[in-house]
């Protein structure tokens, strides 16, 4: 899996491309949130529209990098989420945790609104 | 089919498991669901009953029967009961931030049914069911 980083900003985007499924990937996902986080960036738009397929894992990274954010301080949203990622996380209730949008750009302005 | 206990090899049981489901007939998104709960429960015996061990075998085989499709994984680690994991009550849970024990979570929301059998020889089956609402039978 691809992590592009982009800062916007006070905000980085993160654009996955590839399967979130387990090690190395998911090490590589936390390791950039507390890389981001240490450097004082505490706001993050995580940008699925690359992943097709994630697994408990994969999720489970998701929600270690949303606790990572939301205790220094900040937020991690997510935006373009697939169908099929997003059917699994209307399963797992994770749509009540996660804030997500449809594209980058209206994940970045609602840190503008809601910060 | 048999894989060695490695995440690796998982690609190759999604595809499996994902021609087999499309040809009994399942939709697109129950296929995915079932490859899901396949994912999760290979994931859960490398971790759990192989401990990470690469070397050893995972079987996997399907049994159908008019509307009811059948994975049959089988293994030789440490037996692990499924059900003896407390299913959390998700919205809960998920505010604490936890991240553990999604996998089961999954397996059990993606099927209609999930056994586990203790054989002789040290033998684990796990059984994850689902049934085709919609079959036209022949």
């Amino acid at each position: 899996m691809q992590i592009k980083e982009k800062m916007e900003n006070d905000v980085a985007v993160l654009t996955l491309k590839g399967d979130l499924l387990g090690e190395p990937d998911t090490s590589k996902v936390k390791d950039k949130i507390h890389s981001l986080v240490g450097d004082d960036v505490k706001k993050v738009v995580i940008d699925l529209g690359g992943v097709n397929y994630l697994n408990s894992s994969g999720l489970g990274t998701l929600i270690a990098a949303l606790t990572t954010t939301r205790n220094a301080g900040g937020d991690l949203r997510l935006a373009r989420v697939g169908d099929k990622v997003k059917n699994l996380f209307v399963i797992t209730q994770l749509v009540k945790v996660f804030d997500t949008y449809e594209t980058v750009e209206r994940a970045l302005s609602s840190f503008k609104t809601k910060p | 089919m048999k894989i060695h206990s490695q995440t690796e090899k998982l690609e190759f049981v999604r595809t499996f498991i994902s021609e087999a489901a499309q040809q009994f007939g399942f939709d697109e998104d129950s296929v995915q669901n079932i490859v899901l709960a396949v994912d999760e429960a290979c994931t859960n015996i490398i971790k759990h009953s192989y401990e990470y061990a690469s070397n050893k075998d995972i079987d996997i085989r399907i049994m159908t029967d008019d509307h009811r499709f059948e994975i049959i994984i089988t293994h030789q680690g440490k037996p692990f009961d499924p059900k003896s994991v407390e299913i959390p009550d998700m919205p809960a849970y998920l505010a604490s931030y936890r991240k553990g024990g999604l996998g089961m979570y999954i397996m059990r929301a993606m099927m209609d049914e999930i056994e586990y059998k203790k054989l002789p020889n040290n033998i684990t089956e796990v059984h994850l069911i689902k049934y085709l609402r919609n079959k036209i039978s022949r």
